[in-house]
């Protein structure tokens, strides 16, 4: 059923064939496919780089595989080009405008004496007959990767007017029941590679959250005793700290925009409230005072407002909390059960997990213009989180009974999935810049 | 002869628990959803005979909507160690009362036993709303525990949501395996 539509979409806008990249790393990895693409995907050609067959990481490839991933580029297959230019010198406008491509980016990797990389890529208007952009970088090769995403980001950049989230991360929580440790975090690059596990748990592992800067994560894990706890968790140096563990729950924590305070969860008053905790001081701030459920507290960037669920009118709906004074106001009207709310960086959107005919999926609000648009077609959507640079919503759902990572541009308009190999793939949260 | 369960009573104890938790967290009822029946018209039999203390529930068939309130979930004993609940509720069903009774019993006999209340959801809607809607099934355990007199020292809850299902297939009957209250004992196992 679920696949039927996806098939049918694709024929519809023509995507006749979905790219499988990286079908070779390591096992475990998530691999990417593109299953919807947007109609007016400007058509570029990625020209294999040259030297690239030889290194250890093809950056061509990597930058190609980024752009489609993207889902505003359509890349020309190798194959199908006419020529392929190394260079400037070599760039024949018209093999590629009988085509229709709009744009062609050209590269070289050079080994260097050093043990490094030299990596070159050009950018080139098609329709203007110029080159847009050059740049040369000079990477370690465990590097490699780094440069492909930071060529992505300024690719992406100069031709959208919006900075790239390819050089940004992905954490998520896996469970895999045949597994000595069941419950995992890991983190892996934006596209699903270098996969790092940050904890392993035989207890579950919940609601993993990142640092404003990117170099802590938060997360809640019932590890000490199958009793929740929430800590804090230095990526660099691994150290960890236990910040919450009072009696009852301690969920849901969210770091302000400072980097100074976690919003959270906890029932040690009787029933789920929201709460502020200052890191450095310990100094804990009760937010709500209501018997219904409040949780799943998220900032908004100017670091002064909260939005969360709560049950207070009866099913689950978002409120925006205002942290000065703790007046709260319902933001969320459409339906019987919206939650678990994340709000783009420039603050004009809000996405939530809605429920609709037993089905949940990942619903964008403007707050600007006031309108609710579902974005996703599967069911049992869960913990939407929006990249950096606003672009796209990550989010879990289910293929066939695991869970699965999917993300979809906040118009709906584009569709990649991530499917896991083994276990289950859940709780995503996109890291900030880096 | 011991009856299965007194109805009035157990009307009584489901009004009264029902009176103390707090309203409903979902409150629509869309079709495709198996909302449940609060009241129970599953017709309990107790056959005599053989084993008296049991009654004969082979006459009810098994369904996910009834499953949290079905005669052979619970023996009556501190043996059944899980209370299930209908979707979208954290109302004790009154099949379960007697078991809960046998619990409560024996806590207040044994007071260096201890409880864990663990309550679970299933996996439908988001992950920390869960944790907090199975805290309220492991609270109405506490609370009919405490009613029939067990020491609040003696009880200790914590909240899974859908982290730790039971079931891990996604039907109807796997939501209602999943929607619990597990009662594990931490001292003075029975």
């Amino acid at each position: 059923m679920k696949l039927e539509c996806r098939a049918k979409k694709m024929w519809r806008i023509g995507l006749a064939a979905i790219l499988v990249f990286g079908a070779t790393m390591a096992r475990a990895e998530l691999l990417i496919r593109v299953t919807e693409g947007r109609v007016d995907a400007v058509p570029i050609a990625v020209v294999p780089f040259e030297g690239a067959q030889n290194a250890p990481e093809d950056v061509s490839q990597i930058v190609q595989a980024d752009l489609h991933r993207s889902g505003q580029f359509k890349p020309l297959p190798a194959e199908d080009m006419l020529s392929r230019p190394r260079n400037e010198s070599e760039v024949i406008y018209r093999d590629f405008r009988v085509l229709g491509v709009e744009y062609i980016i050209t590269g070289s990797m050079k080994a260097q004496e050093s043990g490094g990389y030299e990596v070159s890529y050009a950018l080139f208007d098609v329709n203007r007959q110029v080159k847009l952009m050059s740049e040369t970088y000079r990477p370690p090769v465990s590097q490699l990767r780094d440069v492909a995403h930071a060529i992505s980001d300024r690719i992406y950049e100069q031709l959208t007017g919006i900075p790239g989230a390819f050089s940004t991360k992905i954490l998520y929580v896996t469970h895999n029941r045949s597994d000595k440790n069941p419950y995992q975090l890991q983190y892996a690059d934006a596209d699903g590679h270098r996969v790092t596990t940050i904890l392993r748990s035989k207890e579950p592992i919940m609601s993993p959250t990142w640092s404003p800067d990117g170099r802590k994560v938060a997360y809640v894990s019932f590890e000490d005793d199958g009793m929740p706890a929430i800590y804090t968790h230095d990526l660099a140096t691994t150290n960890r700290e236990k910040v919450s563990s009072f009696r009852g729950i301690n969920g849901a924590p969210d770091w302000s925009p400072d980097g100074q305070k976690l919003a959270l969860t906890l029932s040690r008053d009787g029933n789920p409230e929201i709460y502020m905790l200052d890191i450095a001081s310990k100094q804990l701030t009760r937010l709500t005072q209501h018997y219904g459920i409040d949780t799943e507290p998220r900032w908004l960037p100017d670091g002064e407002h909260l939005v969360f669920t709560s049950s207070r009118s009866g099913g689950p709906q978002i409120y925006k909390l205002n942290i000065n004074d703790k007046s709260v106001r319902r933001v969320s009207f459409q339906g019987a059960y919206n939650a678990r709310p994340d709000v783009t960086p420039d603050g004009r959107y809000l996405v939530y997990v809605h429920r609709r005919n037993g089905n949940f999926n990942v619903g964008v609000q403007d707050l600007q213009r006031g309108t609710f648009n579902i974005v996703t077609r599967t069911d049992m959507d869960e913990s939407p989180s929006v990249a950096p640079n606003g672009s796209m919503v990550i989010y879990g759902t289910q293929d066939r009974g695991t869970g699965v990572l999917e993300a979809v541009s906040i118009d709906g308009r584009v569709k990649v999935t991530l499917p896991s190999k083994e276990g289950e793939v859940r709780e995503p949260a996109w890291s900030p810049f880096l | 002869m011991r009856s299965f369960l007194n109805p009035l009573f157990a009307l009584m104890l489901a009004a009264a628990l029902a009176a103390c938790s707090s309203t409903p967290t979902e409150d629509d009822s869309s079709a495709t959803d198996d909302m449940s029946q609060q009241t129970d018209t599953s017709p309990v039999t107790p056959v005599e005979p053989s084993t008296p203390s049991k009654p004969d529930t082979s006459s009810i068939p098994l369904t996910a909507d009834n499953f949290y309130n079905h005669p052979s979930n619970y023996d009556g004993t501190t043996d059944s160690r899980v209370i299930y609940f209908a979707f979208d509720s954290n109302t004790v069903p009154a099949a379960a009362f007697e078991t809960l009774r046998a619990h409560a019993t024996y806590l207040k006999n044994n007071s260096n036993a201890k409880v864990r209340l663990e309550g679970h959801a299933d996996e439908r809607g988001t992950r920390e709303y869960n944790v907090a809607l199975s805290e309220r099934r492991s609270k109405a355990v506490e609370k009919f525990l405490r009613v029939q007199g067990v020491s609040s020292s003696q009880l200790e809850i914590v909240s899974y949501g859908e982290e730790k299902p039971a079931a891990f297939g996604h039907s109807e009957m796997d939501w209602a395996k999943n929607r619990r209250v597990e009662i594990n004992y931490t001292a003075g196992r029975p």
